[in-house]
């Protein structure tokens, strides 16, 4: 998988001409990403500093700064990246499905697949999102609502279809599977299980959710 | 037990309340060994000499209030009343109503659990056997008293049960939500799956 952001794949209508200085400076903040990208996923969030990934970009810490206000700043901007990579493919996903089931486990299934490739990256995202500040906390969830915005669409289209009851409430449903499909990865980290395996287990899981909101 | 023993067992004790303190007031990853050495009044070389991390200082400090909350619970258990759904409710009040306590230092043990390197002598979150047992007995003790489907797989249901419980506590990391609206969510979320399982 591609972990290149969508962004830049995207072609832009009228082309920037770059200057030197520009390019340069764009050059620097991806050498930085690459690095932190690698030191965050030795090491977590905590373990690695900024000083840690200026080192391993090969430059000095002001340099980091110059591009960058501050860490968290920095482990965003490497999460909003893959984000947006796999939102575009969850999108699809969950617009494609016909029924419930396979919206949720075609969008979720995009997801694990990302994610269980990089492990480490994504524990150290979620142990950070435990205890950051407010602020950083409020960046993060601008993500996770344009995902809801999917599963809740998916729901809706089930109530629509007449699968599930008119009356079931779509929010509280797209929250518990939300917090199934995210504590799952627990048997990912602690017990190595494929995607497949964690596909089929939130498949099962999903079952026992939707059973009372079946029409 | 030998004198030494006992120092060692005293000094343990010391060394777990002061960092059960330091965490839940000044954080986690901001406490150092030597800052809970300190406050138990030991030596940092002692602290070192009992446990080999600060992560395995925090999953022991974990053990032991996880220790006194299901002793609480064995005297609880037998006196729930209702359906499988109140039941349920409770234990998990019980559960917000303990761990918001001290809520700082259980956000930094579900964070520590994600952390990219496992100390050999830790018990992450969420590998809590006693309250998965408890909803095990209570999801069958319900299929016994004929308010849950014979056919629900109690393990599909503990896991959404404990996922919701776990990520409920968003809401007391993001926006410092007390017991009771932690509690209120989860009666929601038991209510809602539980007519999943209700026999009709």
């Amino acid at each position: 998988m591609s972990f290149v952001s969508l962004n830049i794949e995207s072609p832009t209508e009228t082309p920037v001409k770059l200057t030197r200085r520009a390019l340069a400076k764009q050059r620097t903040r991806e050498r930085v990403l690459s690095a932190a990208r690698r030191l965050f996923t030795e090491r977590g969030y905590e373990g690695a500093t900024i000083r840690d990934i200026a080192q391993a970009a090969g430059m000095s810490t002001g340099a980091v700064f110059a591009s960058f206000s501050d860490k968290s700043e920095l482990f965003d901007e490497i999460l909003t990246a893959d984000y947006e990579v796999i939102y575009a493919q969850m999108k699809q996903a969950s617009l494609a499905a016909a029924t419930v089931e396979e919206g949720v486990i075609g969008m979720f299934a995009v997801a694990y697949g990302f994610h269980v490739e990089q492990l480490p990256l994504l524990q150290a995202s979620i142990a950070v999102s435990w205890t950051r500040s407010e602020s950083a906390e409020r960046r993060n969830r601008s993500h996770l609502k344009h995902i809801f915005n999917l599963l809740n669409g998916v729901l809706t289209r089930g109530v629509e279809r007449g699968e599930l009851k008119g009356e079931a409430d779509v929010k509280l449903l797209a929250e518990i599977i939300w917090d199934v499909y995210v504590a799952n990865y627990r048997r990912a980290i602690f017990d190595a299980w494929s995607v497949e395996a964690l596909l089929s287990r939130l498949s099962d899981q999903l079952k026992v959710i939707l059973a009372g909101a079946r029409a | 037990m030998g004198v030494r023993d006992e120092q060692k067992q005293a000094t343990r004790e010391k060394v777990l309340e002061a960092a059960r303190d330091l965490f839940n007031e000044t954080g986690y990853e901001e406490t150092t060994i030597r800052a809970i050495a300190e406050r138990a009044g030991v030596s940092v070389g002692s602290v070192f000499t009992t446990f080999a991390s600060k992560a395995e200082v925090l999953s022991h400090v974990m053990d032991k209030r996880l220790g006194d909350l299901y002793a609480e619970f064995d005297r609880v258990v037998p006196f729930l009343r209702g359906s499988t759904a109140d039941r349920l409710c409770s234990i998990f009040a019980i559960h917000y109503e303990f761990e918001t306590r001290r809520v700082k230092l259980f956000l930094a043990h579900i964070a520590a659990s994600y952390s990219p390197s496992q100390d050999p002598g830790v018990t992450p979150y969420g590998r809590n056997e006693p309250l998965t047992e408890m909803l095990r007995d209570v999801l069958l003790g319900g299929v016994e008293r004929g308010d849950v489907r014979p056919d629900l797989d109690p393990q599909l249901a503990i896991d959404v049960l404990k996922a919701a419980y776990a990520w409920n506590y968003r809401l007391a990391a993001c926006r410092q939500a007390t017991a009771a609206e932690l509690s209120a969510m989860m009666d929601k979320q038991i209510l809602f799956i539980a007519q999943g399982w209700r026999v009709t």
